[in-house]
């Protein structure tokens, strides 16, 4: 089984894991309902996923090619995988990407709505349809791709942060029609993220790269049953809330050190309700790998964009739960997130490594 | 917490919805329908009278009540429906703005664009603060506008005119009475209401009937869905020296589908679609155009007791005219009184040439209407039917009379048709 099936699996766990928590609370005839849609589209990802091994080496020499900018035989190595897989959504998305890198919006746009229409319970198509509806300033129909990629996954914030850009340039056109003025300042695209990869472990905010370990076993195990029945599922659904009950007991020693890592993540989320960026940044290890490839000098900057430019921003921590294992600590929480009047609130993971005296943030994740 | 605070607009709202009768007569039109309350609607057909602004209003309510996300979807299919509404730009943009930053009032724009745009962001506010107003402080029940003492059935219908409130009252004259049957928010002169001098962009106030409808065809794009001109200046602005011509009624560029409360050379300006269900509505020469600073609003009994002495006065002269006896009826003719360039002196031998024809017939009045104007001076526009006793049909008579301490006097007269 290839590397990228265990990103499906650790998908199909996520997400059934919070259609799980989504039905407790709300009318359960009709999320049951989806519930079952929702384990269907997964089983048949994951039954796909377990027949027709998916070939990493493809989709990485493809990334690879897109980002050394050579699009063209990046096209031609997607085109003629997709033409023994037409189907395969990792390469799919790889395309969409490649398309909108050489100019091609309309073809780019038929993708990712392709995908949307295929995977409806992935946020990533959404986000990046979105992205070119914006850069073509159709904000109307970006605003609607980006809320229906936050409802396929509450957590998604890349998709909360396109949003509050969306949203602020909506306005500013509504204003200018209003005052009628001319828009002149409407000449400057808003600056949204493009997702370039789809399952991409290191997507910061997207997978919950901590249960992936657990969950694929439990869910592989799943997998090759043909049919698409709810009983599948739960074993899954079972063994990934169970993840993180588990506690060790604190010794004296580790008691210590687990409150120097919970003081660091509290400095950390208070640095960024300050936009104290400079405290912020020194949060993360130099081990730190930023999301989507991007280099960590473009991360620092991608960062201090979206957060300097904010109004007020409030990060609030709860349920902090850390876990040490020698000099490195996982930190599990609830994070609720304000800017402005968005508001998002999520279960984060945080990896922290001792570095002499201090906890540095080594990987951040959504879930866990 | 999320707390989007519009506070002028929660505290008028919140009033509002307390107002039963708010906007309860707009049903009555069975033109406007409200917008459904969540998803699906059927885009409006923009030509619905008033429907705009009970949407805008319906956006306002589910602000008040703290439902932005509704009121954003609605304001967003608001806006597409109408994209020149501006007014509704404006509440989407602080909706929209209210999803990422706090929004204080009603067009909570940018500090630099506050600035640059700061007379049309000032226009925007009166235009909401008056259109809320005006379905928040409803005309108290069974009441209507002081002028209108008696309409006959020749008159359909009645339009007043509050200028203070930039608001236009249709009435239709039904067997029950006058019945108030849709209201419209209105732009008036850019310098505001009582025109004296041509060019002084201001909107006259007294009471007018509708001369005319234009042909929108032929009409450039800037007056909208028509034009319905207006008597002024009238008889009793002519003897003022008031002038001035071309006062309309009429619709709105296709660039704008409101305009701002001051801001014509001395028209009324309406919504196109408000306009044009007026065009459909009322009749030409018989519909009454009451214009006034605020409009009173009295029960019709009360009026019309008020009106009694006037009442007297008429009969007094209608049985004078029927006598036949000179002297008698010109008592009741003011010194200053003309009729189409005619002086007194200069009229009378026509006036006796009248008593002659009908000497010793009883003079009937057929459907009269009784317009009070009561500014410095006190004034009865009167209009009737005159028929002889033994015609079948007579001329229809308009009198201006005028208070003079306790006496009533004619100042104008002539045969309108």
């Amino acid at each position: 089984m290839g590397y990228n099936c265990a990103q499906y699996i650790a998908l199909a766990t996520a997400l059934s894991q919070r259609v799980t928590t989504l039905q407790e609370p709300l009318d359960s005839m009709k999320l049951d309902h989806a519930a079952i849609l929702t384990s269907i589209r997964l089983l048949t990802l994951v039954t796909a996923c377990a027949l027709v091994p998916v070939h990493a080496d493809e989709s990485a020499d493809v990334s690879q090619l897109l980002r050394a900018g050579k699009l063209v035989e990046a096209m031609s190595k997607a085109d003629a995988y997709l033409a023994s897989k037409p189907g395969d959504p990792q390469m799919r998305f790889l395309k969409g990407v490649i398309q909108r890198s050489s100019g091609k919006l309309p073809e780019a746009i038929a993708t990712f709505t392709k995908l949307t229409e295929d995977y409806p319970e992935l946020p990533e198509p959404y986000n990046n349809l979105a992205v070119l509806y914006a850069g073509q300033g159709q904000f109307d129909k970006a605003r609607a791709a980006l809320e229906m990629a936050i409802r396929t996954n509450p957590s998604y914030s890349t998709a909360h942060e396109n949003l509050g850009d969306v949203y602020a340039r909506l306005a500013s056109q509504a204003y200018n029609k209003a005052l009628q003025l001319d828009g002149a300042n409407a000449a400057v695209p808003p600056k949204l993220a493009l997702i370039r990869e789809l399952f991409s472990p290191t997507n910061k905010g997207q997978r919950p790269s901590v249960t992936v370990a657990a969950a694929a076993s439990a869910a592989a195990a799943a997998a090759p049953k043909p049919a698409a029945s709810a009983p599948a599922v739960a074993p899954a659904v079972a063994t990934a809330s169970s993840a993180p009950a588990a506690k060790p007991a604190a010794a004296g020693a580790d008691s210590a050190a687990e409150q120097a890592a919970q003081d660091a993540v509290l400095a950390w989320a208070k640095a960024w309700s300050a936009k104290d960026m400079t405290s912020y940044l020194a949060a993360y290890s130099k081990e730190f790998t930023p999301p989507g490839k991007q280099s960590r000098a473009a991360w620092e900057e991608d960062r201090r964009k979206r957060i300097v430019g904010k109004a007020s921003i409030s990060v609030k921590i709860d349920n902090l739960d850390v876990t040490i294992s020698g000099n490195k600590a996982v930190a599990r929480y609830r994070q609720q997130y304000r800017a402005g009047a968005l508001s998002v609130s999520s279960r984060k993971t945080l990896h922290l490594l001792k570095t002499g005296d201090r906890w540095l943030i080594t990987k951040e994740s959504s879930g866990g | 917490m999320r707390r989007y605070l519009f506070p002028v607009l929660v505290a008028t709202v919140v009033a509002l919805s307390t107002s039963a009768s708010a906007s309860a007569h707009k049903k009555s039109s069975g033109k406007s329908k409200k917008a459904a309350p969540v998803s699906a609607t059927v885009p409006a057909a923009p030509v619905d009278p008033g429907l705009a602004e009970s949407r805008l209003i319906d956006v306002y309510r589910m602000v008040a009540r703290a439902d932005t996300r509704q009121a954003l979807e609605q304001a967003q299919d608001l806006v597409r429906d109408y994209p020149n509404f501006q007014l509704a730009q404006l509440v989407y943009g602080d909706l929209l703005s209210a999803r990422i930053r706090g929004v204080q009032v009603v067009g909570d724009v940018p500090e630099p664009v506050a600035k640059s745009a700061a007379t049309a962001l000032g226009d925007l506010r009166d235009e909401s603060q008056l259109r809320l107003r005006a379905l928040r402080e409803r005309p108290p029940a069974g009441a209507l506008p002081s002028q209108f003492l008696a309409l006959s059935t020749r008159n359909r219908h009645a339009i007043a005119v509050d200028a203070s409130r930039s608001r236009l009252y249709l009435f239709e004259n039904k067997a029950s009475g006058l019945t108030l049957i849709a209201d419209y928010y209105i732009s008036i002169g850019k310098s505001g209401y009582e025109k004296k001098t041509e060019g002084d962009s201001r909107t006259p106030l007294g009471v007018y009937f509708i001369t005319g409808s234009l042909d929108p065809r032929s009409l450039k794009d800037y007056y909208g869905s028509g034009a319905l001109p207006i008597n002024y200046p009238n008889e009793l602005d002519n003897r003022r020296g008031k002038t001035g011509s071309g006062i309309w009624l009429h619709g709105t560029p296709s660039n704008q589908f409101s305009r701002p409360p001051q801001a014509t050379d001395g028209c009324v300006v309406l919504a196109n679609p408000d306009l044009a269900y007026i065009i459909r509505t009322v009749q030409i020469r018989t519909t009454p155009v009451v214009i006034a600073p605020a409009l009173q609003w009295v029960k019709p009994t009360v009026a019309r007791q008020e009106s009694k002495p006037f009442e007297a006065a008429l009969a007094a002269w209608q049985s004078a005219r029927s006598r036949g006896n000179m002297d008698q009826v010109l008592s009741f003719y003011s010194a200053d009184f003309h009729s189409n360039g005619k002086t007194l002196s200069e009229w009378v031998p026509g006036l006796r040439n009248q008593l002659d024809k009908t000497r010793g017939r009883a003079i009937e009045f057929k459907d009269l209407s009784l317009l009070r104007w009561t500014d410095s001076a006190d004034t009865m526009v009167v209009t009737f039917g005159e028929v002889a006793d033994g015609s079948r049909s007579g001329p229809t008579r308009r009198q201006y009379w005028e208070r003079q301490g306790s006496q009533w006097k004619i100042f104008y007269e002539g045969v309108i048709g």
